[in-house]
């Protein structure tokens, strides 16, 4: 149920494209087809799902304050955090570069689908943003998994979209200033709007209202318009 | 010197980072709900941007063609996680508020886009302008974002109160799909003054 | 082979270079990111002891760690949570107890401090130090006429956590209840099921000490 929770939360409601504004120039740039769009997407949700979870590997046993004392007591107060940023990004481009590798061997025709997109996944931001929050939030492993894999979901479910609406778009009569670049971020504010509307859904609600003996229950009645 | 001014000053309009170049849009949406945290962005960048450039340009002659992606992360990620300290050492308020996106300069695409179109083809010196010009033309359209989402959102600028007490914060200005808006709009604006249409 | 040399020899050279310039700067920086930490949050510890210090002149860096040093002590409840105590100037007894709180908002998890006074029963004062709510409608959670208004209230009666609760705007009555935020409804909920959790967590070390 957590899990569920999670991944609801991390596709709809804190998308992490259309909230945290993260893995926008790939988006912009590669959102003119669709089927271009939906590769790339499969792509970073790949990657994603596996990099969060070895990234949490990483900060759990090596970086963190204190985590490397499964090697030797005497390490317990050595606190590596100051180096997250350059371990995550390279666990990233070798996890990219092992992807790559492994598909191009295995399942060659994926691998010619996705072409260019696979190397380019190592700078787009959400994949570091993704670990990063991830360790901001200190998730356990399960939830890191669960986390890597619906953000990329969502972030797909964007980019799938916003190709939809661009091929739309293309027989529309706009002022000449406003096309391309402009209008596909004025789209992307409307899209970001829309999926406003799932803010403060949590499957887990029943259970986080804790109360101390003899409570009324708590007013239950939401306030549609809230933030 | 004709050429060195171009560097330096084509970046800031003709041919700015970001609404020309489609580079770095993540943090000039994220981190321009005040003034103060887009401003001190846009020098954390300027500073990594130039930095970057003039030591990837320094190595150009002996970069391996095969590691060349890895050491530039390797040179960006270093350059990022110094300007991360000296946040936190001399400006934690804002560090603070930057939270991850001070991080997120590793895959800023200016950085490695810079890097990549210019630095590996230009002597050190040029690189480094041309790095300064980038810097300051994100800057200059993160704090115009900055400035309409604060005025509109909080009617103050810079932390100081503009509109009078009457005014009612508009909150769309600070989510997300109001600065979305407000860059398309900046875009269009820009794009009309320059005459510059995409197909 | 010589251009594997090459290569390898690069990619050293560089490893070598970066991990000095980090350990370096780490190394010059640490004492001072951390005292900033530390720094960061005294002044939020003190903010819940009802100390304002928004005059930034008035209270600079020296006195606001020169009065935590004096009047605040951490001690661990008899279950092992943390606990700040408030000690007037001279005073043996402290007058002020403070513990953190912390629970979900909206957006993300909020971190503050509630300070209680001798009684254990009356706060003395709120403050969230870090959330990711929406600016100006949950963020509003930190402006000091939300804060305010929990002072006097009761978190605790007769030994027992108060059903506390976080209501409409407007419609708090007692002194069980606070007025909620106008447009933020979850963030005040949030508000409240963190107050009743931890108010929760600590009722048996402050029964006992209540008692002595």
């Amino acid at each position: 149920m957590e899990y569920i929770s999670i991944a609801v939360e991390a596709i709809f409601v804190k998308n992490i494209l259309l909230a945290y504004f993260l893995g926008m120039c790939s988006f912009l740039a590669c959102s003119k087809k669709v089927d271009t769009a939906v590769g790339l997407g499969f792509a970073v949700v790949f990657v994603l799902t596996i990099t969060v979870p070895v990234n949490w590997l990483i900060s759990h046993f090596l970086l963190e304050p204190g985590a490397l004392k499964w090697l030797s007591p005497s390490f317990n107060d050595l606190d590596l955090s100051f180096l997250t940023f350059i371990c995550f990004i390279a666990t990233i481009a070798s996890m990219v570069q092992l992807v790559e590798m492994v598909l191009d061997k295995f399942f060659p025709r994926l691998y010619h689908a996705l072409g260019i997109f696979l190397p380019l996944i190592t700078v787009n931001c959400a994949i570091l943003g993704a670990s990063l929050f991830m360790a901001k939030d200190q998730m356990a492993l399960g939830e890191a998994t669960v986390y890597g894999f619906s953000s990329g979901v969502g972030w797909l479910l964007a980019i799938a979209s916003m190709a939809a609406i661009r091929k739309k778009l293309r027989y529309s009569d706009l002022p000449s200033g406003l096309k391309g670049l402009g209008i596909t971020m004025i789209t992307t504010g409307l899209m970001a709007m829309a999926f406003m509307c799932f803010a403060g859904i949590s499957l887990e609600k029943k259970k986080e209202n804790i109360s101390p003996p003899a409570v009324q229950p708590i007013d239950d009645q939401r306030n549609p318009e809230d933030n | 010197m004709a050429s060195a001014k171009k560097l330096l000053m084509d970046p800031f309009s003709d041919n700015n980072p970001i609404t020309v170049q489609v580079l770095g849009i993540c943090s000039a949406l994220a981190v321009t709900v005040k003034v103060e945290t887009a401003l001190v962005m846009a020098l954390a960048l300027t500073a990594v941007v130039t930095l970057s450039n003039f030591v990837i340009s320094l190595m150009r002659n002996t970069i391996p063609s095969g590691i060349r992606m890895i050491v530039e992360m390797a040179v960006i990620s270093s350059l990022v996680i110094v300007a991360d300290q000296i946040l936190k050492a001399f400006l934690f308020d804002i560090s603070k508020q930057l939270s991850v996106f001070v991080g997120l300069i590793i895959t800023n695409c200016i950085v490695m886009g810079r890097a990549e179109a210019f630095a590996l083809q230009n002597p050190p010196g040029a690189s480094a302008l041309d790095g300064l010009g980038n810097g300051i033309g994100y800057g200059i359209v993160l704090i115009s974002v900055a400035s309409i989402r604060e005025i509109l959102g909080f009617g103050s600028w810079f932390g100081i109160r503009l509109l009078p007490e009457s005014y009612v914060p508009n909150g769309l200005a600070l989510l997300a799909p109001g600065a979305f808006i407000i860059l398309g709009l900046l875009i269009w604006l820009q794009r009309t003054i320059t005459k510059r249409v995409e197909d | 082979m010589r251009e594997e040399t090459k290569t390898l020899t690069f990619a050293a050279v560089i490893c070598v270079a970066c991990s000095l310039l980090l350990s370096g700067t780490a190394a010059v920086l640490k004492t001072r990111i951390e005292a900033n930490q530390k720094y960061d949050e005294q002044r939020n510890i003190l903010k819940a002891f009802g100390i304002k210090m928004t005059d930034k002149t008035a209270w600079p860096r020296e006195k606001i760690e020169a009065a935590f040093e004096d009047n605040v002590a951490e001690i661990k409840t008899d279950n092992g949570l943390p606990l700040y105590t408030w000690s007037d100037d001279g005073a043996t007894k402290p007058s002020k107890y403070a513990f953190p709180i912390s629970g979900k908002g909206l957006w993300g998890n909020l971190y503050g401090y509630v300070a209680v006074e001798a009684d254990l029963e009356t706060i003395a004062g709120i403050t969230f130090y870090k959330h990711e709510e929406t600016a100006g409608l949950g963020a509003e959670i930190e402006k000091a006429y939300f804060q305010d208004q929990f002072v006097g209230k009761k978190l605790y009666e007769a030994g027992l956590p108060t059903p506390f609760t976080i209501t409409k705007p407007g419609m708090a009555k007692g002194d069980i209840e606070v007025d909620g935020i106008s447009g933020a409804t979850l963030t005040s909920q949030g508000v409240q099921n963190l107050l009743r959790k931890d108010s929760a967590a600590y009722a048996d070390s402050f029964k006992i000490r209540r008692e002595n």
